[in-house]
């Protein structure tokens, strides 16, 4: 593995630099874009040291394009990526159904804005079904939802690797916050933390001579019968729910012995952590559950957590009005405990927006 | 009688292939068989099909191949040749594919110049889907999408594709517009247009005009007629931009 | 920093004379890395001009970013005395991908009476993005400071830093910023001057000032190295949240 940061060491940078080195030392081959806020530094900085480490680059006509590169550079067997926001997200489900079917190991980064339509350019997490279940499959994909700088960079280096290893499309969803933020992290080559790259392969141009050392490899990604296509989709199904407890993360705290349990993902879990912390230092008996990946989802670890805490109340708190509360309910379906609501499509969340509602429903 | 012969870089366990009776598709893809049999080059090239009739060909070449979206073949050749830039991309569409859903696509890989051997197979008409009217549908021809004739007042006239690709690609391009009634010729225009992507010229685009008797209702003399006295009047068929100007005449 | 400073250089530089009104105005324009903290050196040295009683424009250029701009915060400054010179937040209702506008006032921003203070924002034109203001040829006291902050990664090592400043064009002076945000320490302020203070040494560009957070005040010498340390206080985390 090509050296890219020497010797770690600590950096104050926005997420989407975070983003931009995490792919460069990861060893990503190429990135293909089309500029869209909030993601644009990611290209910006992506296109400034890629000469310096031998990486490519291609700005496409569109976000279809950007996918569809991507798409055609991991079946030539080159790790490449895109980043995208917003209508850009909805664009390039076209493509993302695309690795999904194909079993393409893409990697995608998706700094969230306000939606519906051109919503802001700033902020949401309004994209949490767009990326889970986008397109028109079936959620076949890997989503994790970063809260700081270190986890975009974590989960990136992580991503290449899950992708190339299992073959499912890789998502890493931020927000706009995350990308524009600036805080420290630790850059690293992952060999010095003893993260061993998967080395991409070829789908296509194999080498030798067809018809003396191989078949030729015909790549398909439409068939003629309902039985056939069928036969696949319960296939990768298997596949993907085998693949899941490995795939699984979340963070849990304060669950046991708690009166309610706050559940948030990405950069808002920050600040129900926060509240969390708070809430018991005032005597209230508050948990905190986050999943990481939103695709696999910790359902069963959610519904542990409930069962262990005793808690009666659920507090779901999101910068969307409803997206995270219908995928988390949909995962625990049969559970009991009451469901309370912090909704707030498009702006961020503060520690004291979730005390306040806590204390407003406790 | 002589044995027909195949191109030895089609790929026979796909054989008989499945397209109608009378369809141009076949005739495209032996010259192309052919050619890249005598280039020699079978092991490097990548075969890349739209959505459409030219799906049929997904299996066709003893080729390293794939399939996409319909209009998307274009990025998704791209991505390998930026990717693998040693490989031999070929690019197989039709006219919808190529100049109506995927339009932006190809107009903006030409004119990135992107080292592309792009295939379009015109057919004036959506083939697969059931015979509607396409880019390319002649003024007055009936499709099942304009039952009383293409009215160009209200839909616009055939896309000449070639004419605006030539107009967007710089020198070190290959544009052209062969057709299946003229075997020889389009075999020499798909030769070219390989040729310029090994030699890392840039963009190469070959329009082929081609049959649809079946969505045409035209029986095989009718077909011909079409193909040669409407259609070869409407787009005119030749090289329109050779490299350096030094093509093969 | 005072104005007789800057006269003493000018006149030094060239032999230049100037008038009595231009020798008394004080005009920096801040460039730098993205996120190097352009914004928060150009606010801290507007309000500590003002504080000393004098007239500030305090011009927002960033024509890349629409966060972490002066937007959101330009009422609060304004309130301070400044005149700020950029859109508001309600300028902009209804453009979302606001970033690339430049404000009209913003390029006659030299004709202001009194200072000006010019935050450039980031871009691969560095001092080039001076061009869209007019006057700046006309303006002989301006100084182009660009802001280095040596845990950002591309300013990181004194290969990188001459690297970067050599691409930016006209540099007048340096701010050093080094810092970690929430986990700065003495140490890491200390160790990355000093790399920036060794390069530009090397490189013959004066560090015009290190910038230190407050809560450091009474922590650190107050001159490093024979260059002022200026501590600042942080309004840009407000620009976002």
């Amino acid at each position: 593995m090509q050296r890219v940061i020497g010797e770690s060491k600590r950096s104050f940078v926005t997420g989407n630099e975070a983003a931009a080195w995490a792919c460069m030392a990861a060893g990503a081959d190429i990135m293909f874009g089309y500029p869209i806020t909030p993601q644009n530094e990611i290209m910006h900085y992506w296109t400034r040291i890629a000469p310096q480490f031998e990486r490519e680059f291609l700005q496409t006509e569109d976000e279809l394009s950007a996918g569809f590169t991507v798409c055609g550079a991991v079946q030539s067997g080159k790790k490449a990526f895109t980043a995208t926001a917003g209508p850009g997200n909805v664009l390039m489900q076209e493509p993302f159904g695309m690795a999904e079917a194909m079993r393409l190991p893409i990697v995608g980064i998706i700094q969230q804005r306000g939606g519906p339509s051109s919503g802001t350019v700033i902020y949401s997490q309004q994209e949490v079904t767009l990326t889970t279940f986008g397109g028109n499959g079936e959620g076949h994909r890997i989503v994790y939802s970063t809260a700081t700088h270190q986890e975009i960079y974590d989960y990136i280096v992580k991503g290449f690797n899950v992708a190339w290893k299992h073959r499912f499309p890789v998502f890493i969803l931020g927000d706009g916050y995350q990308a524009k933020m600036r805080e420290p992290l630790e850059m690293y080559d992952p060999q010095d933390k003893g993260i061993e790259m998967v080395e991409p392969y070829p789908l296509l141009g194999l080498g030798g001579k067809i018809g003396t050392d191989r078949e030729p490899s015909h790549l398909c990604n439409i068939y003629s019968l309902e039985e056939e296509l069928y036969e696949v989709v319960l296939k990768f199904a298997a596949e993907y729910e085998a693949l899941a407890p490995q795939i699984i993360e979340y963070e849990e705290r304060e669950c046991d012995q708690s009166d309610i349990i706050i559940l948030a993902h990405g950069v808002v879990s920050r600040a129900a952590d926060d509240a969390v912390k708070a809430l018991r230092a005032q005597g209230i008996k508050a948990g905190y559950f986050r999943p990481i990946t939103l695709r696999p989802f910790p359902q069963q670890q959610l519904r542990d957590a409930i069962a262990r805490s005793g808690a009666k109340k659920m507090l779901i708190a999101e910068s969307a009005y409803g997206q995270f509360d219908r995928l988390v309910k949909q995962e625990i379906y049969g559970e009991t405990i009451s469901i309370e609501n912090l909704f707030m499509p498009g702006v961020g969340i503060i520690e004291n927006d979730i005390i306040n509602k806590v204390k407003s429903i406790l | 009688m002589a044995t027909p012969t195949v191109p030895k870089s089609w790929y026979l366990p796909t054989k008989p292939h499945k397209f109608c009776p009378g369809c141009g598709h076949g005739i495209v893809l032996k010259a192309l068989g052919e050619v890249i049999d005598e280039m020699g080059i079978q092991d490097q090239t990548i075969f890349g099909c739209d959505i459409g009739c030219s799906l049929l060909s997904w299996n066709f070449f003893a080729c390293d191949s794939t399939q996409t979206h319909h209009g998307r073949t274009t990025p998704v050749m791209t991505g390998i040749k930026r990717a693998r830039p040693e490989l031999l991309c070929i690019g197989y569409m039709g006219d919808g594919g190529g100049y109506s859903i995927g339009s932006q696509h190809l107009l903006n890989a030409a004119v990135r110049n992107e080292k592309l051997t792009l295939v379009l197979v015109n057919n004036t008409n959506y083939g697969m889907t059931g015979g509607q009217m396409a880019p390319t549908t002649l003024p007055g021809q009936k499709t099942e999408t304009s039952p009383f004739g293409r009215n160009p007042e209200q839909t616009g006239y055939p896309t000449m594709g070639p004419e605006f690709i030539a107009q967007l690609t710089p020198d070190s391009a290959y544009v052209a517009r062969g057709t299946v009634s003229k075997y020889k010729q389009l075999k020499k225009y798909l030769r070219s247009a390989l040729r310029n992507q090994m030699e890392g010229n840039g963009f190469s685009f070959v329009e082929v005009l081609s049959t649809c008797p079946t969505n045409w209702r035209t029986n095989a003399s009718q077909t011909w007629n079409f193909l040669e006295d409407e259609m070869e009047k409407y787009f005119p068929v030749g090289e329109l931009k050779t490299p350096f100007g030094k093509g093969e005449k | 920093m005072h104005t007789d400073d800057i006269t003493l250089e000018i006149v030094c530089s060239g032999g230049v004379s100037f008038t009595k009104e231009l020798q008394a105005r004080i005009a920096e324009a801040y460039i730098g890395e993205y996120a190097s903290g352009k914004s928060e050196l150009s606010i801290n040295r507007a309000l500590e001009l003002r504080k000393q009683g004098r007239r500030v424009n305090l011009v927002d250029l960033d024509t890349v970013e629409p966060f972490y701009t002066l937007r959101p915060i330009k009422k609060m400054l304004e309130e301070q005395g400044l005149n700020v010179i950029a859109f508001s937040k309600e300028d902009t209702f209804g453009l979302g991908e606001t970033g690339a506008m430049l404000n009209p006032q913003a390029r006659w921003a030299l004709l202001n009476e009194g200072d000006v203070i010019l935050d450039i924002g980031y871009g691969v034109y560095g001092a080039q993005t001076l061009n869209l203001v007019e006057g700046i040829d006309q303006t002989p006291e301006l100084k182009v400071l660009v802001v280095l902050n040596a845990s950002r990664p591309l300013t990181n090592s004194p290969a990188r830093i001459k690297g970067y400043l050599s691409e930016l064009g006209r540099v007048d002076g340096i701010v050093a910023n080094t810092h970690m945000g929430d986990d700065t320490t003495i140490d890491i302020i200390s160790a990355g001057n000093q790399m920036i203070i060794e390069t530009a040494r090397e490189m013959q560009i004066p560090v015009k000032y290190f910038a230190v957070d407050k809560k450091f005040e009474g922590l650190m010498p107050t001159e490093q190295l024979n260059v002022p340390v200026k501590y600042i206080q942080r309004y840009m985390p407000m620009a976002i949240w």
